[in-house]
């Protein structure tokens, strides 16, 4: 299968930058990291720039010409967030940034209320038997694992008697909480990784560049260690 | 040999880490360059994903929220291509939009992968997706795309005026007949509460996997309708449509990379074990 010269380019270019990055796994510094991490820096913070000044002329300019004249204050109030980076008129930022958290804070208080307590605790609070015996299995363990839960975190009174019991169960049950969100965490990160290696082998003329920039960067690292050249040239 | 001679289980216990990290490549590059092709079984959760998505007709029109950036798409990218040819298959409208700025690269990659498809299907952009862009970076713009969508989206993200189109349906969030959410970020529960919570309209998610238990909280009280979790549940999704994909050919790496971390837990606690028991022998008799 034919590949075009920028595809080709870009692909090969990325798959080293990123097994540039994976050098960091060998713990030691090395300048071609350092290259790979400053590049991205670089290239993110030229496309969050671009897509910010895009963002306000799409939602706000556009919106202006359009008659929303309101937006004007916003743009006012953008402006004069950038004083920020002038030290001697930096407290002019203060009223667009107080502002904001204002508005997030009313945007927020008008509804976590409900998605993060009301609604959560009613999911908990159900019938245990619908007459489906897994249902009941799961909907059973929610109730004892809350309410044991709940009673290891009593603070204010002495633990003593059938409270001890359901404390240290309630402790032990979180012990398998953390157990099964460490086991979640991995299979995202993994995914992460498995994800993007599968992107860097398929199709399979991808494969040969990418096992080659695994090795050079691998040797390049064990060399800027045992040289010392690593310490010397990385930045940072 | 040392004075004290090797000892397997110091060296269980305190082995060079970074064997970990190459053991991790060969487990997930190799099958990947050589896939096994191991069985997976089919969640209850994917499956309702699908039924839910499957419920769609033709003309209805789909929030596509692609809240997610480059690194978070390679780990989404088989829930994303199989829910997309799920609907364009169906006939589906899509209103896409970002939630990272990262996101603006993301279509070209995606409906590169998609073409074919999109041709078989006759699906063109304008007339069936309409891709407006990064418009909600905030809780803020969020919540005022949600009360008037055409307040603040006036044009597509290449500034074409989207008057005319299948948009001039939309008047607010409750007008969407789905939100559908690829997500690794914050957007995900803006728009829960200013869309589902205030419009009452339902939303899938299609989660990356250190998420997912967060939004099974969320599945279970009801505010999402059904949840894809990670390259898993994209492969589970891949099989459901009978077209295998990214994610089932990933699925050999993912279960080699997970056999790999318990045998290192187990040598790990072995080794710990068995040192320190020594150790403690050491101790109390002062015989090496």
């Amino acid at each position: 299968m034919a590949v075009e010269m920028f595809e080709f380019t870009a692909t090969v270019v990325g798959i080293f930058i990123s097994f540039c990055m994976y050098t960091t796994l060998y713990g030691k510094p090395n300048p071609i990291r350092s290259w790979a991490e400053y590049s991205y820096l670089a290239a993110g913070t030229g496309v969050s720039v671009v897509i910010g000044l895009w963002y306000i002329w799409n939602t706000a300019i556009v919106n202006i010409q359009a008659g929303d004249l309101i937006l004007i204050a916003s743009l006012i109030l953008g402006v004069m967030m950038l004083f920020r980076v002038y030290p001697k008129y930096n407290y002019v930022s203060r009223l667009p940034i107080a502002f904001s958290v204002g508005v997030q804070l009313a945007l927020s208080l008008r509804t976590i209320i409900f998605t993060n307590f009301l609604r959560q605790i009613n999911a908990t609070i159900v019938k245990l038997w619908t007459g489906v015996p897994m249902e009941f299995l799961y909907r059973f363990t929610i109730a004892v694992s809350v309410i044991t839960i709940l009673s290891f975190f009593l603070y204010t009174m002495e633990i003593t008697g059938p409270l001890l019991y359901s404390s240290k169960i309630g402790e032990y049950l979180m012990y398998l909480g953390f157990g099964a969100i460490f086991a979640q965490t991995f299979m995202g990160r993994l995914g992460l990784f498995v994800g993007y290696m599968e992107n860097i082998t398929t199709p399979a003329w991808k494969q040969p560049y990418t096992v080659v920039a695994a090795i050079i960067c691998l040797i390049a690292a064990i060399i800027f260690d045992k040289t010392g050249l690593g310490e010397k040239l990385s930045a940072g | 040999m040392s004075e004290e001679g090797f000892d397997l289980f110091k060296w269980m216990a305190t082995y060079d880490k970074r064997w970990i990290y190459v053991f991790l490549f060969i487990v997930v590059i190799g099958p990947l360059i050589r896939p096994l092709g191991m069985p997976i079984s089919v969640s209850g959760l994917t499956k309702d994903y699908y039924d839910n998505i499957n419920s769609l007709t033709e003309g209805d029109i789909v929030f596509d929220s692609w809240n997610m950036e480059f690194s978070g798409y390679m780990e989404l990218k088989p829930g994303v291509l199989a829910t997309h040819k799920i609907f364009i298959e169906k006939g589906v409208k899509l209103c896409i939009a970002f939630g990272h700025f990262e996101g603006v690269a993301l279509p070209p990659v995606v409906f590169k992968e998609l073409k074919s498809y999109m041709d078989q299907y006759d699906y063109k952009e304008f007339e069936d997706y309409i891709i407006i862009g990064y418009v909600i970076p905030n809780e803020a713009a969020v919540a005022a795309l949600a009360q008037d969508f055409h307040g603040v989206v006036r044009v597509d993200w290449k500034g074409q005026p989207i008057a005319g189109t299948f948009l001039d349906e939309i008047e607010d969030a409750g007008d969407f007949a789905l939100i559908n959410d690829y997500t690794t970020g914050l957007a995900t529960t803006f728009q829960i509460r200013h869309m589902v919570l205030t419009y009452g309209t339902p939303m899938a998610v299609n989660s990356i996997g250190v998420s997912v238990p967060g939004h099974l909280a969320n599945l279970d009280a009801g505010l999402i309708t059904s949840l894809l979790s990670s390259t898993r549940g994209g492969a589970e999704l891949e099989y459901l449509i009978g077209q295998p994909g990214p994610g089932l050919k990933s699925m050999d790496a993912f279960t080699f990379g997970h056999y790999m971390l318990i045998v290192f837990i187990i040598i790990g606690n072995i080794g710990h074990y068995g040192w320190s028991r020594r150790a403690a022998h050491r101790d109390r008799t002062g015989i090496q």
